[in-house]
């Protein structure tokens, strides 16, 4: 029931590349270079590209893909296959690192969340539009359009805005418990039109 | 567990998998994640929900620098060790694959050509970890610092070389062994873990080694345990294997015992 969990999630990547992310991961893990190389050449773009969506600014998301990229060369060999493919591994490392990047400036933000509620509905608008128009996979797009269009802002806001579930109910200006509802009632149903489950 | 704290449950596995939980949220969260295999697969399936947005956003190309700084910094940045063979995270799911194969091409290609033994796990800690460079420049303590830093920066120019490879062995005591080089710059660097102390009067000497006979190039200590390693003096030739005989201190102009260390780029 967990077979799809094993596989490579982006089938994309592998057509095009002699080795998979695995299979580089397990290398990478022995301290072979010329893996970390390739692998590198796999997925940073990938990487950076959703570091610099969370974080905006080009350099910063330069230094976050960088830790990130050090992080897989050190950790590769907790790398678990049977827990998912590489790059869902990658992926997951990446978002929290760039999560992570956003809080640790959390204090400015909670005051623009009290000041400025009016201004961050705007930049919330801007940030759903652009996740509807830039998602380039199909799958995911075809998934995303399934949603409520409320369950989609909230996951939006969530993954492609870095926002905590706190931030989000501010943010829309109605109940965490709420929030909470659609967070996982549209994870469920991206879940499932994704084939991710069973 | 209530139907009401399965809800609770499963609203945070959502928001654990995007990242949404607060800090204290999602301590609670995976304390609670430990005691339900249930609760554990889905929060797999979240995560690879999560993921899937992930890959979804457009790419963008890195600047040539960001690599190039990372593959110069990754002989210096050690790698954990793999955890225990049964992961109290990994235990309770079944595999349902074959485990990937752990040992590298690489490696194997070493083993096979220079022992039959398999290669253990190496730990790339080369600069991380206290040097030591003997043989010739004991005594020298004005130009050992330099030669430390030569040494150092010749390292990072082989790993940041865009061929930069790796090979693996083991000593005949079994301590694991690596070779890296960069056929570019004709030059390699040996990395050996825990390789024994020499009396005063020996010392370690690295060879080329090809068709034509074994050339020296240079010699070193070894203070015991830890990684001792060298960039090896004179130019690499495509196909040179590296070896290392344990020599009179001073070093010699040809091997005069059996090589503790043969190891083919």
């Amino acid at each position: 029931m967990l077979s799809l969990m094993t596989t490579d999630s982006s089938p994309d990547l592998d057509e095009r590349a002699p080795a998979s992310a695995a299979e580089l991961l397990a290398r990478v893990s022995q301290g072979d270079q010329v893996a970390f190389g390739q692998l590198y050449d796999q997925m940073a773009p990938r990487v950076l590209g959703l570091v610099k969506r969370l974080l905006i600014d080009h350099a910063q998301s330069e230094e976050v893909t960088q830790e990130i990229f050090l992080e897989i060369w050190q950790s590769a060999s907790r790398y678990d296959p049977r827990l998912g493919g590489a790059s869902t591994w990658i992926m997951t490392m990446t978002h929290r690192r760039a999560v992570d990047r956003i809080r640790a400036s959390q204090a400015g933000r909670d005051r623009d969340l009290r000041i400025g509620i009016r201004d961050r509905a705007v930049e919330y608008d801007q940030v759903s539009e652009t996740v509807e128009v830039r998602i380039e996979n199909e799958r995911v797009g075809r998934a995303m359009s399934r949603l409520s269009e409320l369950q989609r802002q909230a996951v939006s806001l969530a993954y492609y805005g870095g926002y905590s579930q706190t931030e989000v109910a501010e943010l829309l200006k109605i109940p965490l418990g709420t929030v909470k509802t659609r967070l996982r009632d549209g994870m469920i149903r991206l879940r499932d039109e994704m084939g991710v489950a069973s | 567990m209530t139907k009401h704290d399965s809800d609770n449950f499963g609203e945070s596995a959502a928001a654990h998998a995007l990242n949404a939980l607060s800090p204290e949220e999602r301590a609670a969260f995976e304390k609670q994640l430990g005691d339900s295999k249930q609760a554990r697969l889905e929060a797999l399936e979240f995560s690879e929900t999560a993921a899937e947005l992930g890959l979804a956003v457009a790419p963008v190309q890195p600047s040539a620098s960001l690599k190039a700084n990372l593959m110069a910094q990754l002989a210096a940045t050690p790698q954990l060790a793999p955890p225990p063979p049964a992961t109290p995270a990994a235990g309770n799911l079944e595999p349902v694959g074959p485990p990937i194969a752990a040992e590298t091409a690489a490696e194997r290609r070493a083993a096979r050509r220079w022992f039959s033994r398999p290669v253990g796990i190496l730990i790339a800690a080369a600069a991380a970890i206290a040097l030591f460079f003997g043989g010739t420049l004991v005594g020298q303590t004005i130009n050992s610092n330099q030669f430390a830093e030569q040494q150092a920066s010749a390292l990072a120019q082989i790993n940041a070389a865009p061929d930069a490879q790796r090979a693996t062995t083991t000593t005949a005591d079994g301590q694991p062994a690596t070779l890296v080089w960069s056929g570019e710059l004709g030059q390699s660097a040996l990395l050996v873990e825990d390789l024994p102390a020499l009396p005063n009067d020996e010392a370690y000497q690295l060879w080329y080694i090809n068709g034509e006979g074994a050339v020296s190039a240079g010699t070193f200590t070894s203070p015991g345990s830890g990684t001792v390693w060298r960039v090896l003096d004179g130019t690499m030739q495509a196909g040179d294997a590296v070896g290392v005989t344990v020599e009179p201190a001073g070093g010699s102009k040809q091997p005069t015992t059996k090589p503790i260390i043969a190891i083919q780029s």
